[in-house]
């Protein structure tokens, strides 16, 4: 039986999201959070994608956003140039970073201790975060805007990138280990400890490097401008998205187009795999965060796998309406959650 | 045909002009639920203000006196039952006194630099 995948739309930002991160599994599942152009992260159950708060402090768009791996604390970079860490737990704003520009980008250490920032001041910051009034440690180096900052090597590194480089850092000693040129404008770079990947995107390419040598591994080209792409945790497939609205999942090891959904009005900003591989969220300019399926029919979250023969043997025993009944539910159900018929069937290659 | 993956339901959007964080889940409630019982804000308090004391050790402070009357010491210590406060090198129109107890109700306030 063939399943079209039922994507789950978050709303509640008024603007567009820029930046989502997911944190470790906890006790309590794993949460997610998204960084919108209208100054308000939020905070959601991972699984679900439900609501359980807002950041409120900020005065300009926030354009990066990080939870710890236990998710009691999260980060939130913006454009009023300050960082800000939160209570994650009770949403209570911690710590003010101030910063002489826009700050684009935060990343916690494993320990949760230090919080690296980057941002358009072309700066390197790493804070102490049981002394926030201390001065950082700066690194410098970079001739433009720091997109993305992040530790690697077990925080004893840090991976950054701004519009035509990305550098590999050793924190100890604040130096430039190695730098790689890229061709076009980084749009995005996901670090993945196990295996020591770096994922970028750039253009219309999706390159994934090595990142204690930078040296690339492989690299695809996908059909559209390319803003950000995510590796499953088991490294089986790749997510990506970008200018042309659409998600497409790619094989890691062939490079082989496997699936693609149209379901967001705008261009894709970020899109990133929860810490168990099950789904993977993706958030637009359309202002809305989607949730998908890695494995399409498979119940999960807020998805139930419904097989409709055993359904309907249940529904005619449950109620007097008709066998065909059960299968329009879930039809209702799938429509009223899209915003919008498809304006054509999503393509499933087998 | 392609049937679509059904789903429980949607996922919950925020709550009006709640900024949410409900303190009745069971995160919060396990993470933080012991610092917002009244025990808890009061052991809280306790903590800080015995903090408070041994930043003030050693640091010039003025006192804050009835009647308009403002005195400067040295912050040494004070005793459990807040009853006084130990000071040393307490400056007095009469002179400076090497050693002094202020009485706890005869301070309306002090202030101390923190560096």
């Amino acid at each position: 039986m063939a399943m079209r995948q039922t994507p789950l739309t978050c709303s509640g930002h008024t603007r567009p999201v820029v930046d989502l991160a997911f944190s470790g599994v906890t006790p309590y599942g794993y949460f997610l959070i998204s960084a919108c152009k209208d100054g308000k992260p939020m905070l959601r159950q991972g699984d679900t994608g439900d609501w359980i708060g807002t950041f409120l402090g900020h005065k300009g768009a926030v354009w990066g956003a990080t939870l710890n791996t236990d998710a009691t604390k999260a980060a939130t970079a913006a454009a009023d140039f300050t960082a800000k860490v939160w209570d994650a737990v009770s949403g209570d704003e911690l710590i003010t970073l101030a910063h002489k520009h826009i700050v684009k980008s935060v990343d916690f250490t494993q320990d949760s201790n230090y919080l690296l920032t980057g941002g358009q001041d072309k700066l390197l910051r790493i804070y102490d975060l049981s002394k926030p009034e201390a001065e950082p440690d700066v690194v410098s180096g970079h001739t433009s805007g720091i997109k993305k900052a992040l530790w690697s090597s077990d925080d004893k590194q840090i991976l950054s990138a701004d519009d035509k480089t990305v550098r590999l850092w050793d924190r100890s000693t604040m130096t430039e280990v190695k730098a790689l040129n890229v061709a076009m404008s980084v749009s995005s770079m996901e670090y993945v400890p196990e295996g020591q990947i770096l994922v970028i995107t750039y253009g219309k390419t999706i390159a994934f490097h090595s990142a204690e040598t930078l040296e690339q591994i492989k690299s695809f080209e996908a059909p559209a401008t390319i803003n950000s792409a995510s590796l499953h945790p088991a490294k089986e497939c790749l997510v990506a998205g970008g200018e042309d609205f659409k998600l497409y999942k790619y094989d890691y090891n062939t490079g082989e187009e496997l699936e693609s959904y149209k379901g967001h009005f705008g261009p894709i900003h970020c899109v990133r795999f929860s810490p168990d591989g099950e789904l993977y969220a993706s958030g637009s300019e359309d202002g809305t965060l989607r949730l998908w399926q890695t494995t399409v029919g498979k119940t999960y979250g807020l998805w139930k796998c419904v097989v409709p023969e055993e359904e309907n043997a249940e529904a005619a025993k449950a109620r007097t309406t008709l066998p065909g009944t059960a299968e329009e539910e879930i039809e209702d159900l799938a429509s009223e959650n899209s915003d919008s018929v498809y304006s054509s069937t999503p393509e499933v290659k087998a | 045909m392609l049937v679509p993956v059904g789903v429980l339901r949607l996922p919950r959007g925020p709550e009006g002009s709640s900024r949410g964080f409900n303190p009745n889940s069971p995160r919060f409630q396990a993470l933080l639920g012991e610092l917002m019982t009244v025990q808890g804000v009061r052991a809280n308090l306790r903590q800080r203000y015995l903090q408070v004391l041994g930043a003030a050790r050693g640091h010039p402070t003025r006192f804050y006196l009835r009647a308009g009357v403002q005195v400067d010491a040295v912050f040494s210590a004070a005793d459990v039952d807040a009853v006084a406060f130990q000071v040393d090198g307490l400056r007095t129109p009469l002179g400076v006194q090497a050693a002094a107890l202020l009485r706890y109700t005869d301070v309306l306030a002090y202030t101390f630099p923190l560096e």
